[in-house]
């Protein structure tokens, strides 16, 4: 099967520290990959290289067959890049829907950029299946500053799907969401994969273990391993570097 | 589900219907006077209002401040002043403003985009001040004295003309000018462009991941702004028959933002409404006592203090909550 997505050698430095060093993946379509790895390990440093956030020294990416290399963030996701944050990074002073609508907005064609957003129908659409979708359709008309922690979260993943990226990269979604938030969170990423590729970052062992597909293991900046949940898990060197200190 | 920035958008043009109406009225009382003076101080505070609307499409919409958009107000009076010695045409003096802006408003923007915050502001700021020393040191633009001598011109609109010396027909003349630029402003900014503004205004660090570029977008407001306050400077030697290098000081850039925040950041009507307040109650206590700065200044002052989001930033969402409940079903 031909991946969706490929970073080939992917390398930066910052001061002299290898934050990723030569780290070559590939991620299949309609699966989730997840990358994980010690605290420092270097997996946000790997999504920021892959969504133009952070300029590599070495290396390149493959989006659906085509190369690209320094490419700015605005311009990956033209091409289909989609990605949230570690930290919840939305408009907190527009409300859901018009966090919702921002980003849909860039499905209409360029030359409804100058009429007026009440006849953008195929953002309004999306943005009516994304409320649903993500449970938000309630609290449409509230600031997105107002939101408990779990729905910004809920509403940062459906704000980096809104445009329909080819790849969508989730950067611990689940971060301080309660277990039943965690457990609703899960089954909506595993429901993504019927359109998107999902690259996943996530520290939650159990989590990864039941919806991945492939998972990347990192360490001090390199791969240690890369396979199935059930290769990478009884992988020796896995235990040793991350197993051991993580929980399961 | 409700757009609040649409909405927002349409109370913005029910306090601008209310300042037509106000325009209108006040135009009648000085018809049936006779009154020269306040139609001419009227117009003059339209003129400015546009350079304020042109400063809050930056700040209130794109949270840029141009601590220097005097620069393009002054530019499009030059500019202006200069077609207008040599061909007397309203129509050739704008497309002339309105191509020539262009061209500079790239350039500034191409040079101050690329900055944000503090740094945009003093970039902003330096340009208008390289400018107006520049302008004031050439003697074929008038030096210090500027240019004057600018004719009396013969708006003409094909069936009818309006004289910029007839003083109600170019208040109302002029009062349609900037409410096309009110309108102007409002459509782009309610539409997709115009919320990738909004967007770099509430979070700028998220927007190139949505796959907007920050300084296509901030490119595109610094010379939407510019060419409101150009066509807006255009005007200023009709109605007095001269430009100096005063038009692009920082005294005039500093106004333009008093008004903004007198009237409401983020609120477009807030612009007209609080530029005009500014510039009339500048002549008029200026009547009474020398010291009027110090008057204005303790205004800013009091409603800084007592209505932080200015005048209509405390009037609009009134009217917006009650826009709300009519179009709830």
């Amino acid at each position: 099967m031909k991946p969706m997505l490929e970073a080939r050698n992917l390398a930066v430095s910052f001061g002299g520290i290898h934050a990723v060093d030569g780290v070559t993946f590939a991620a299949a379509p309609n699966q989730i990959t997840t990358v994980i790895g010690p605290n420092g390990a270097g997996k946000s440093t790997l999504f920021n290289l892959i969504s133009g956030a952070v300029r590599p020294h070495r290396g390149h990416i493959v989006l659906d067959g085509k190369r690209h290399e320094h490419m700015r963030p605005d311009r990956l996701r033209e091409l289909g890049i989609g990605r949230s944050f570690q930290i919840t990074n939305l408009f907190f002073e527009l409300t859901v829907a018009e966090n919702l609508r921002l980003a849909a907005q860039l499905l209409e064609p360029r030359k409804h950029w100058l009429v007026p957003v009440r006849r953008s129908t195929l953002a309004g659409q999306r943005v009516g299946e994304l409320l649903e979708e993500f449970h938000l359709a309630g609290k449409a008309d509230e600031r997105a500053g107002d939101l408990s922690h779990g729905e910004q979260r809920r509403l940062e993943i459906a704000v980096a799907l809104a445009a329909r990226p080819k790849v969508l990269m989730l950067d611990e979604p689940t971060q301080g969401m309660s277990h039943s938030d965690t457990a609703e969170t899960a089954r909506l990423i595993r429901a993504l994969t019927d359109s998107v590729t999902v690259l996943l970052i996530e520290h939650d062992i159990g989590l990864v273990m039941d919806i991945s597909d492939r998972i990347v293991v990192m360490h001090q900046g390199r791969k240690l391993a890369d396979g199935p949940p059930a290769e990478v898990r009884a992988d020796p060197a896995v235990q040793a570097a991350y197993f051991g200190h993580a929980r399961s | 589900m409700l757009d609040r920035l649409s909405l927002s958008m349409r109370a913005s043009h029910i306090l601008v219907a209310l300042l037509v109406v106000i325009a209108l009225v006040f135009a009648l009382v000085a018809w049936s006077t006779g009154d020269r003076f306040y139609l001419r101080l009227a117009t003059e505070a339209l003129i400015f209002a546009g350079l304020a609307l042109s400063v809050d499409t930056l700040l209130g919409y794109t949270g840029l401040l141009p601590l220097g958009q005097a620069l393009f107000f002054g530019f499009g009076a030059y500019v202006s002043a200069l077609v207008l010695r040599e061909a007397p045409s309203f129509w050739t003096a704008i497309g002339v403003v309105f191509l020539s802006t262009l061209v500079v408003g790239l350039t500034g923007g191409v040079i101050a985009s690329r900055a944000r915050g503090v740094y945009f502001a003093l970039i902003s700021f330096g340009l208008a001040q390289v400018v107006s020393k520049v302008v004031f040191n050439i003697r074929e633009l008038g030096a210090s004295d500027g240019l004057r001598g600018i004719p009396v011109l013969d708006i003409e609109f094909g069936l009818f003309s309006i004289s910029t010396n007839a003083p109600l027909a170019f208040f109302l003349f002029t009062l349609a000018f900037i409410l096309l630029l009110y309108a102007l402003a409002a459509y782009l900014l309610d539409t997709p462009f115009g919320r990738v503004l909004i967007a770099l205004k509430a979070n700028e660090k998220r927007v190139p991941f949505l796959g907007y570029s920050v300084f296509g977008a901030r490119l595109a407001a610094y010379i939407l702004a510019a060419e409101i306050a150009a066509l807006s400077g255009a005007l200023y030697p009709m109605l007095r028959g001269f430009v100096s290098p005063e038009l692009m000081f920082f005294a005039v850039s500093g106004n333009a933002i008093i008004g903004v925040i007198l009237g409401g950041v983020g609120t477009l009507a807030g612009a007209l409404y609080g530029s005009i307040l500014l510039t009339l109650m500048r002549s008029i206590v200026g009547t009474w006592t020398e010291h009027h700065l110090i008057v204005i200044g303790l205004v800013f002052i009091i409603v800084v203090i007592f209505l932080p989001r200015g005048l209509l930033g405390f009037v609009r969402p009134r009217l917006e909550a009650v826009l709300s409940r009519r179009q709830k079903p």
